[in-house]
């Protein structure tokens, strides 16, 4: 085995030598397909694990956490849990979210802790640096002090003793920095970014006497966890919830499943067209060492060595494409970790900016080897053909001269036949529903198209041209395009394999854009039909979708007496949203003045009106479930539904189903009366404003702004936005959920172009003698020039026809079947034919830009030598 | 209607500087019908690659119709293929996709030809050098002997002044290598043309008005057709 190792470097470095460019195309492919899927791993893995480091290194030697829903819990919990027997300790916490203004202008957002600090200076794992001094005791549970993390102190260049503004609810304070928060070991964590307070001054600060978040409970190690869990539920009111730390992590990551999941996804269609370009290098190296494999086979080498050559030579593509794929990948999840965060908090749960822990030095290691493994596993699958082609080739046969394209005798009869059976699999694979809420037969109904199509791809390379006598054609153009297309048709192999690496990487880029725009048009419709105030009076920091805590996303409901005063406001709705759990669901609880909203705007409710299902559900205390909680509940219009409250667990009739798109974990509607009457909660989280006609918008606004920054309550400017702003901000935040969507699209698509590159330069290599008889007999090098483009725009034109018809298909798995069964949303399809031409243009001229070097190329090569080659 | 002042050609092989051609001076005037012989590497082949412009020379001058060709570019090569040089290889380099007749209509279509003009002159072609029922063919699908009367109608369909065979009965059998020597003798002594023929077999050699016999890059002798022998 040694000598065949050396005899396979060998041969490996030999060709490597021999077509140097095409080995570079090959592996710049394959590592960015590598990179693609690197970068979007890392950053899924680092984004949660922030937050379960967040999580757990709050928590401490914390076993079990209690927890309200939004909008806190008593403190008289603490006394009840503390007298459970297995016990140990039971410390209350706050956890709310302030800025950092600067100036007049809101910063960075941190989260403050509320801790008893006399109590769990020592246990929860951090250092604090405070001078000794005779008040350092006062200072510690001032509600003015604040121990601020150490990486914070550093960046915002603070000390002890310094002051920092903070915009706490709608509220600007100053504290004073009393100590510096600092890890325990020598490692960085999330003590480093918070600050700290005591937990008496954060409920005054936060406006939460009797009240706190979270009770963090250490259990005795000799009993069972689950057994005191058991015992503590039996003293707490139903709907509050008793759970290890870690249960929070799972929780978001349940919580994050489908959007991962279909990132992930996303992310293999790079890897999955740069398998097709291994396949298209490695068939091409078969045929062109067919009489090399023929001596191999006559000296005695046996047919399994023969495809472990072939193999090695693409593992060996894999290994190098896998660490410069792992390089790059590693420098895109820089950036696409602060883009997934923004998402995953726009969209589900406050997560903060990843604190990049996979990219440090100890990790890196684990990335590179994923990402070789990933490179050379995918290379390896995409040389299995050509491995086993070589393998087969019988020495008579490859020592034999003839055209190798021939000699394979592509059934691409068989191949469309086998195409056919593929698309009717994808039809049939696309019926039935989620398998464990996750779409995994419309995954394999969407690979089962493109292989499909794939499969097709020959026979549309060979059949799609109709012969007809060159003679007539009246342009020299029109001679050249009937040899170039003459000779990609004479080679539906090899031409077919670039062909459905473009349709692949076009299908996708036409089936994600149908889908993103549908859904960006579905959701246009929405809020054009829904989003009717005037104006939102929101907190300041509403859009930033950075909030942890109650007071940073409520007004006081005292604002409402405000805002109706002014001659020019119709109408103001008190809108309150908090989250609860209903059936293991996390689901938002919307309550709202149902009656004022019929009379004022709308929902879309999915059957029936929208005004009378408003006032019904007002009247008999029924609720309006969206659409995706319906659907994962399995509840209808006439159901009811159990929800535990902090009054005890109610039976609610279900009066509506309505459409709703403003997050994928569904979303219960009451009136706001009803909701009170159960959750003892007089906040809001923003009020929408209705004006009289012909009052001028910008100046109630302006009017607003002014009155509500100097109330009681007040203290800085609440955000007043309009029905305009509201809109387009909601659109921004779709944008900025699909913008990761477009880059990894993009990659697939540059993977493709390399594709056609190769194919263009294999052809022209295959060639030489063509063109260079072409250039004897009187061609000039434009010529040869055009007949490579023409080559080029031939198999372009079959992959985009072939990628249109992918993408159409695409799009409709994608909004019907994946879209569907991962998040639950209904999905106008529309045809965005602007944004399509586009597209299509775009995929056009990145074909001729790929047929454009070749095409150069070959109308340079000395003709003297292309005469001479066999 | 060739003149060659001091050629002389030499190649890099590796690191060495082989010589192709040395200073080969010649005349060859319109009409004449001239054929080189010597063994392999002598240079024949070089020298028509030179006069036909698919190659440049390391020094000296080829002057084509009376015009020296130092200066052309290779647009002006190329107009020089399309409108006086026809070539005739040894490996017949056809177009593997397109048909016998596609294949003689090239050289029309590739200077652009107009269609009706195209098709009048391939169908002549193809009778004269009797492939008028192959025209339907592709090069896969003819014998050697058949390709090479295919190559040579290509070579003559844009009625070049100066045809160059390079090797044609190379990669035939005898019978059929005579069949073409004839051919070629037939087109070009009634079309007109200034024939110059490369070939190692003195037989086919015969078919020229008279033979020069190269050897290491150099004419070494001159010998008229011997009487009787047009007749191969």
């Amino acid at each position: 085995m040694p000598t065949f190792i050396k005899v396979l470097v060998l041969i490996l470095l030999s060709h490597l030598r021999q077509w140097p460019l095409r080995t570079l195309l090959t592996i710049v492919g394959v590592s960015l397909g590598v990179s693609a899927s690197v970068a979007v791993r890392t950053a899924n893995v680092d984004v949660l694990r922030s937050f379960e480091q967040g999580v757990l290194t709050v928590a401490g030697p914390t076993t079990l956490e209690v927890a309200g829903d939004d909008t806190g819990l008593d403190e008289q919990v603490i006394t009840s849990v503390r007298k459970v027997s297995g016990v140990i300790s039971a410390s209350p916490v706050i956890i709310q979210t302030a800025v950092r203004m600067q100036g007049t202008q809101p910063g960075q957002a941190i989260q403050i802790l509320g801790l008893d600090l006399l109590d769990e200076l020592h246990t929860r794992g951090f250092q604090v640096d405070q001078p000794e001094t005779e008040n350092q005791l006062m200072d510690m549970v001032d509600p003015q002090s604040l121990f601020l993390g150490e990486a914070l102190a550093n960046e915002w260049r603070l000390a002890v003793g310094d002051d920092i503004d903070l915009l706490v609810g709608t509220g600007r304070l100053q504290f004073r920095v009393v100590g510096i928060l600092q890890e325990k070991s020598d490692r960085s964590s999330a003590w480093e970014r918070m600050a700290i307070m005591d937990i008496a001054a954060a409920q005054i600060v936060f406006g939460l006497v009797g009240k706190i978040d979270r009770l963090d409970i250490v259990t005795e190690t000799s009993q069972s966890v689950e057994e005191v869990r058991e015992r503590i539920r039996t003293v707490l009111p139903p709907h509050v919830t008793v759970a290890r730390p870690a249960n929070r992590t799972s929780q978001v990551e349940q919580m994050l499943g489908a959007f991962r999941m279909n990132l992930t996804v996303l992310s293999w269609v790079g890897l999955l067209v740069g398998m097709f370009l291994i396949y298209n290098t490695m068939a091409f190296a078969v045929a062109q060492r067919r009489r090399e494999i023929g001596i191999y086979r006559a000296i005695g080498m046996s047919q399994p060595r023969i495809a472990v050559l072939f193999l090695m030579e693409a593992a060996l593509y894999g290994f190098i494409g896998g660490v410069l794929g792992s390089a790059a990948g590693i420098a895109l999840a820089h950036e696409l970790i602060i883009l997934l965060s923004r998402t995953i908090s726009d969209l589900y749960v406050p997560v903060g900016i990843g604190a990049n822990s996979l990219l440090r030095t100890e990790f890196l290691g684990g990335i590179v080897i994923e990402g070789i493994l990933i490179g050379c596993v995918v290379s390896m699958i995409g040389a299995i053909g050509p491995s086993w082609d070589a393998s087969r080739t019988t020495p008579v046969k490859a020592l034999a001269p003839g055209d190798y394209e021939a000699s394979q005798q592509l059934r691409v009869g068989t191949l469309a036949c086998m195409g056919m059976v593929l698309l009717l699999g994808a039809g049939l694979l696309s019926w039935p529903g989620p398998i464990g809420g996750v779409p995994l037969l419309g995954y394999a109904a969407t690979l089962c198209l493109l292989a499909g199509l794939a499969c097709l791809a020959p026979i549309c390379v060979s059949g799609w041209h109709r012969r007809r006598y060159l003679g007539r054609e009246r342009a020299v153009s029109g001679v050249m395009r009937g040899i170039a297309v003459e000779h990609a048709a004479r080679n539906p192999g090899r031409n077919g394999v670039t062909v459905s690496a473009f349709m692949v990487g076009l299908a996708i880029m036409i089936g994600v854009l149908v889908m993103v725009r549908s859904f960006r048009h579905t959701v246009e419709v929405w809020v054009t039909d829904t989003v009717l105030a005037d104006l939102v009076v929101a907190p300041s920091m509403w859009l930033r979708g950075t909030e942890i805590g109650t007071v940073g996303r409520s007004l006081p409901a005292s604002w409402l007496g405000i805002l109706a005063s002014d001659p020019d406001i119709a109408a103001v709705d008190s809108y309150r949203d908090v989250r609860i759990e209903v059936n293991g669901q996390r689901v938002a609880v919307v309550s709202r003045d149902l009656r004022l909203h019929a009379q004022w705007s709308r929902y879309l409710v999915r059957s029936g009106d929208s005004s009378e299902s408003l006032n019904r559900a007002a009247e008999i205390g029924g609720l309006l479930v969206s659409e995706v909680l319906a659907n994962r509940l399995g509840v209808e219009e006439g159901s009811m539904l159990e929800v535990i409250t902090p009054s005890g667990v109610r039976r609610f009739p279900i009066v509506a189903v309505f459409y709703d798109y403003s997050t994928d974990g569904g979303k219960l509607l009451m009136d706001r009366a009803l909701y009170q009457s159960l959750w003892h909660d007089d906040l809001v989280t923003v009020f929408p404003v209705y004006l009289r006609d012909g009052a001028q918008l910008d100046r109630v606004k302006a009017r607003m702004t002014t009155l509500l920054s100097t109330s009681d309550d007040g203290g800085l400017p609440p955000l007043v936005i309009s029905n305009v702003e509201l809109r387009k901000e909601i659109l921004e935040i779709f944008d900025r959920t699909f913008l990761l969507t477009y880059v990894l699209e993009a990659i697939a698509v540059v993977i493709a172009m390399l594709g056609i590159v190769n194919t263009l330069i294999t052809s022209v290599l295959e060639r030489r003698r063509e063109f260079s008889t072409l250039r004897a007999i009187g061609g000039s090098s434009a010529q040869i020039r055009q007949l490579v483009l023409w080559e080029a725009v031939y198999l372009g034109a079959v992959g985009i026809f072939l990628g249109l018809i992918g993408g159409g298909f695409l799009s409709l798995l994608l909004i019907k079947v994946i879209n569907r069964q991962s998040f639950g949303w209904t999905i106008q399809m529309i045809v965005p034919t602007a944004s399509l031409i586009q597209a299509l243009l775009l995929a056009a001229l990145a074909t001729l830009v790929a047929g454009y070097f070749p095409a150069r190329w070959a109308a340079r090569q000395p003709i003297v030598e292309g005469l001479r080659e066999e | 209607m060739v003149t060659l002042r001091h050629l002389c050609k030499t190649h890099a092989r590796g690191q060495t500087m082989v010589s192709a051609l040395q200073d080969v001076n010649l005349e060859i005037q319109y009409g004449e019908f001239c054929a080189f012989v010597g063994p392999s590497g002598c240079g024949k082949s070089t020298l028509l690659n030179l006069i036909a412009g698919l190659d440049m020379p390391t020094s000296g001058e080829i002057v084509l119709d009376g015009r020296s060709t130092t200066t052309l570019t290779s647009a002006e090569w190329t107009r020089i293929r399309r409108e006086t040089i026809g070539i005739v290889f040894q490996a017949f380099h056809l177009v593997h996709g397109l048909t016998a007749e596609e294949n003689i209509a090239l050289p029309l279509m590739l200077r652009g030809d107009e269609g009706r003009e195209v098709r009048k002159r391939v169908d002549e072609l193809l009778e004269r050098v009797g492939m008028a029922h192959r025209r339907l063919h592709r090069p896969a699908e003819l014998s050697g002997g058949e390709q090479q009367r295919v190559a040579i109608a290509r070579a003559l369909a844009h009625r070049p002044r100066l045809l160059l065979a390079d090797e044609p009965t190379g990669n035939l059998d005898s019978h059929h290598g005579a069949d073409i020597m004839a051919l070629i003798r037939d087109l070009a002594t009634s079309g007109g043309q200034t024939v110059l023929l490369v070939t190692h077999s003195l037989q086919a050699a015969q078919a020229g008005d008279y033979t020069w016999t190269m050897r290491d890059g150099q004419l070494l002798s001159r010998t008229p057709r011997q009487a009787g022998a047009v007749a191969l």
